[in-house]
């Protein structure tokens, strides 16, 4: 395959499915994470506005605390190889689903009268495993190796969430529901690449 | 002073600050991004405490390099920065902050202080909730839908506004014996509602309350007993239908189907009845019905649309003594009384309104050209055709007076027994011997004289035929008249009888 950024070519590998239902897995996958991101969004909105002021005020700066098992996408992300960027990208879905359950228990103690807001929490999750599925399968598709199943972090991530004071479970949920949205865009950029015609 | 036992949470402003939560041990290895290398914590750490009361906060810097100090701090509580003056620095690393008389908390998550390096980075934060206990739950009422289940609703105390997050269970257990259960399904009709969807008995009492718990303490209801056979409700009354009383514009018939869930049981059940006008919110309600599946409804307005609702309360079932619990009303069930004054809304098919009023038209007509012998019993020198219909559209009744020996009324009931087809009855045909109604009526139902206009008067009463078939000798009908020639009289005709007084019939008034 080869190394330019965003271009495939099926002569390089045998083992490549045939480029039309190649495209339509790819053009399918950009669907729904273009989809994703927009609930992504406004489950965005939607956390801020339980938590209560300063966190839907404009300028509202909390500190990036790094959650465990995930980071948000690198800089360099963009510059490097399709199938690479597809691997971070279902690594970072695959991770998600649980700390997204972690903070829907925690809102569900903070925030009980929230339903829309737990809903939102729950499909969230499930949409993470489903976009990490789909774009695994474009990775079998293109021939590239996908990464086996990593150990999901949430055990220690319950236990801190769980331990950490109310502001900073706070803070912690925004992070997560931030990094939801930074990797569903992230992969719809990505796939989107790769889609014919689509600008990159 | 607030209702209810106060809880642990409302001491834990004066516990000492807990140790740093696992979460930043495990993530303040590297120095955060954009925030600098300081580290704080606000001490107390997610208090609660009572409106009005007071708070005594402070926000400990650890900084790294030393020299982060105390000065530059600043407070902010729900994204508003707070005055200088609440503030104080107590070391070279601590800021301390005093609040009083504080407010409700403005959302359920807690109230956000949030301590702030000089650049308005955040530091560190701490949820505060500032509240009431629950006051004792009260006005519980519990029903049962067909014996299946039960659901209960309640009042909570001070209209529930603690501002804290104010949990709700709702315990059952059976009176004499048996433990503790609680309800699961909540919020079923109402946010303060439980359904209990199973396993209930019945001819057995149960003891219900709920128990009110937030941070600042709980709260619980007085207990409820009660049987599950007391508190049966149903359905309501399903296929519900509201029609015509014939020609009654004033009323109205509703009919309706008992329950089937509750048809295998023993019951007497009891019906309500509401009904309005189309463009009115005033019901008004029929409270008598018992046990029966159809009322009327009258004294209504004609030519109105009314909207009728059937309830049904299954009292007395498996003998209990309670009065039961109506059920909704059933979907609205629209009609319209017929209109006033309408010929169609008195008499049967205009098709025999019409032939009555040719017959009528006929007589009245042959008389007035004298081409139909009358009797000499029947005819006066001072023979005056007097047609009331007065008193026609506001009356159920016609009556027709041939004065000054004649009288006919019709009733409702009597105009359809006149209106049918042979054998025809009156009082005009008994008092004068006179066959020609009927005859007319035997031989041609469908005469071409117009019916009488709407000035005239006309009055009609007729009752049943009492007395021998008259024989009569019939004259030629002139010409162009729709009436067949008369019979050929029967052999044995003879004087005709003494015409007898023509009396209204019993009721006729």
């Amino acid at each position: 395959m080869s190394r330019r950024e965003g271009s495939l070519d099926p002569q390089t590998d045998s083992s490549i499915s045939s480029l039309p239902h190649l495209e339509a897995k790819i053009h399918q996958t950009h669907s729904l994470a273009r989809l994703l991101t927009k609930y992504a969004e406004q489950l965005l909105q939607e956390y801020v506005q339980h938590q209560g002021d300063p966190f839907g005020l404009p300028g509202f700066s909390p500190p990036r605390l790094p959650v465990a098992g995930l980071s948000a996408p690198a800089p360099g992300h963009a510059g490097l190889p399709a199938p690479e960027r597809l691997r971070l990208d279902a690594a970072a879905l695959a991770a998600l689903p649980p700390l997204l359950d972690v903070v829907r228990r925690r809102q569900a103690e903070l925030n009980p009268r929230a339903p829309r807001l737990l809903r939102r929490l729950e499909d969230a999750a499930r949409q993470a495993r489903a976009l990490g599925a789909a774009v695994e399968a474009v990775l079998a598709a293109l021939g590239a190796e996908t990464r086996g199943p990593r150990p999901e972090p949430a055990a220690a991530a319950a236990a801190a969430a769980a331990a950490a004071g109310v502001f900073l479970a706070k803070v912690l949920g925004l992070r997560v529901c931030g990094l939801y949205r930074d990797w569903v865009s992230r992969t719809e950029a990505d796939l989107g690449q790769l889609v014919p015609g689509c600008p990159a | 002073m607030p209702a209810g036992r106060p809880g642990p949470a409302a001491q834990s402003a004066r516990r000492p600050p807990p140790p740093l939560p696992l979460l930043l041990l495990c993530v303040l290895g590297a120095p955060r991004a954009g925030s600098g290398a300081d580290t704080a914590v606000i001490s107390p750490q997610d208090p609660t405490l009572l409106i009005g009361s007071s708070l005594q906060a402070t926000c400990s810097v650890h900084g790294d390099p030393p020299g982060a100090t105390a000065e530059g701090l600043y407070w902010t509580l729900n994204g508003r920065r707070l005055p200088r003056e609440l503030s104080r620095v107590l070391n070279a690393s601590t800021l301390a902050l005093a609040l009083a008389n504080l407010n409700g908390s403005r959302q359920q998550s807690g109230d956000n202080l949030v301590c702030h390096a000089r650049d308005g980075s955040i530091l560190a934060g701490s949820c505060l909730y500032v509240g009431l206990p629950p006051e004792k739950p009260f006005n519980i009422s519990c029903w049962s839908k067909n014996m299946k289940d039960l659901t209960c609703r309640w009042t909570p105390g001070a209209q529930g506004e603690t501002f804290l997050h104010t949990n709700y269970s709702l315990k059952y257990k059976l009176r004499w014996y048996g433990q503790d259960n609680t309800c699961e399904e909540y919020h079923t009709v109402g946010p303060h509602s439980c359904h209990i969807p199973k396993d209930l008995a019945l001819f057995t009492p149960y003891e219900i309350w709920v128990e009110a718990t937030n941070r600042l303490g709980s709260a619980r209801s007085d207990v409820l007993t009660l049987d599950i056979l007391d508190v049966v409700t149903t359905d309501p009354p399903p296929d519900v239908h509201v029609s015509r009383v014939g020609g009654l514009e004033d009323q109205l018939s509703v009919r309706w189907v008992s329950p089937p869930a509750l048809k295998d049981f023993l019951f007497q059940a009891k019906y309500q009845i509401r009904y309005r006008v189309e463009d009115s919110v005033d019901w008004k309600v029929v409270d008598d019905v018992s046990n029966q599946t159809s009322c009327r409804l009258a004294g209504l307005k004609p030519g109105t649309v009314y909207f009728v609702q059937v309830r049904c309360n299954p009292f007395g079932i498996y003998g209990s003594k309670k009065a039961g619990i109506w059920s909704e009303w059933s979907h609205p069930t629209a009609a319209s009384t017929p209109r006033s004054g309408s010929l169609a809304a008195l008499l049967l098919p205009c098709l025999h309104l019409a032939l009555f009023f040719d017959l009528l038209s006929l007589c009245i007509s042959l008389v007035a050209l004298h081409r139909f012998t009358l009797p000499a019993s029947l005819l006066s020198p001072s023979l005056n055709l007097c047609l009331s219909l007065s008193s026609f559209l506001s009356s159920a009744s016609l009556s027709l007076s041939l004065t000054p020996a004649l009288s006919l009324r019709l009733t409702p009931p009597a105009l359809a027994s006149l209106l049918r087809p042979p054998p025809f009855h009156s009082h005009l045909a008994q008092a004068t011997g006179i066959g020609f109604l009927e005859e007319m009526w035997r031989r041609s139902p469908f005469l071409l004289l117009p019916s009488i206009s709407s000035g005239a008067q006309l009055g009609c009463y007729a009752g049943p035929w009492r007395g021998p078939r008259p024989r009569e000798t019939w004259r030629e009908v002139p010409e162009g008249n729709a009436v067949p020639p008369p019979p050929p009289p029967p052999p044995d005709a003879g004087e005709p009888p003494s015409p007898a007084r023509a009396r209204p019939l019993p009721g006729a008034h």
